[in-house]
């Protein structure tokens, strides 16, 4: 996903065809293996040089996000590659979520239930939700989206 | 997009920032919102979600109005 609008300056998002979907499911399966992201060398190894291409365009299409300055990913989401605020534990193993949507998106993208850890913005306060039968314990704390949904993709690592 | 202890955590927040406020929805809502938007992400055959497939899920949580409309 461009989230910057730095990396790739094309008036137009490149299509994805099907083999840019699968390379992108190997992306994701691979994120979750591994509970990182995968590196462009792992997957070039894994894949072959059509990698390249392929992510830059997923990146066009908004389907992962490549860091601005060179071929590896940053977000597949709702996964970060890089330490977030928002830890997600499931199934003995843990990710970053981006933001606390896509932390609450983890166990519902791996059909589990999970464990969300933060921290109140505010006041440092930990955090500590588990989400079991897609339900959130305990259930008292609110979520702030500062960014319109018009302009989430204008700076998707801020939003 | 961040979680706070209260709605007062919130207001706080956004003053120290500087920011104007946005939208704010509880946990229980996030988490429908989290499985509607998150949960076909791994599927086998997924397949990238149209704008109005995504305006939809926010329209059937209630998330409606200016601030939740997709461009």
């Amino acid at each position: 996903m461009p989230g910057t609008g730095t990396r790739l300056a094309g008036p137009v998002r490149a299509l994805m065809d099907d083999r840019d979907i699968q390379i992108r499911n190997h992306v994701y399966r691979r994120f979750v293996e591994l509970g990182r992201a995968p590196t462009f060398a792992e997957l070039e190894a894994e894949l072959g040089d059509e990698v390249r291409p392929a992510l830059c365009r997923l990146h066009d299409a908004h389907a992962l996000v490549l860091e601005p300055d060179r071929t590896e990913i940053r977000m597949a989401n709702p996964f970060s590659a890089v330490p977030t605020p928002y830890r997600v534990e499931a199934e003995g193993r843990s990710w970053y979520g981006n933001c606390a949507w896509d932390a609450f998106g983890i166990p519902a993208a791996l059909h589990v239930d999970g464990h969300v850890s933060s921290a109140c913005p505010d006041c440092g306060e930990p955090i500590e939700i588990d989400i079991r039968d897609e339900r959130p314990f305990p259930d008292e704390h609110v979520f702030h989206v500062v960014v319109p949904a018009a302009h989430w993709w204008d700076d998707i690592v801020f939003t | 997009m961040h979680l706070f202890r209260s709605e007062e955590h919130v207001g706080r927040w956004l003053e120290q920032q500087g920011y104007t406020a946005g939208a704010t929805i509880n946990a229980e809502k996030l988490c429908d919102l989290a499985h509607a938007w998150w949960s076909d992400r791994l599927a086998p055959d997924w397949r990238p979600h149209a704008r109005d497939q995504n305006q939809a899920i926010l329209e059937r949580l209630g998330l409606t109005g200016q601030f939740w409309q997709l461009p």
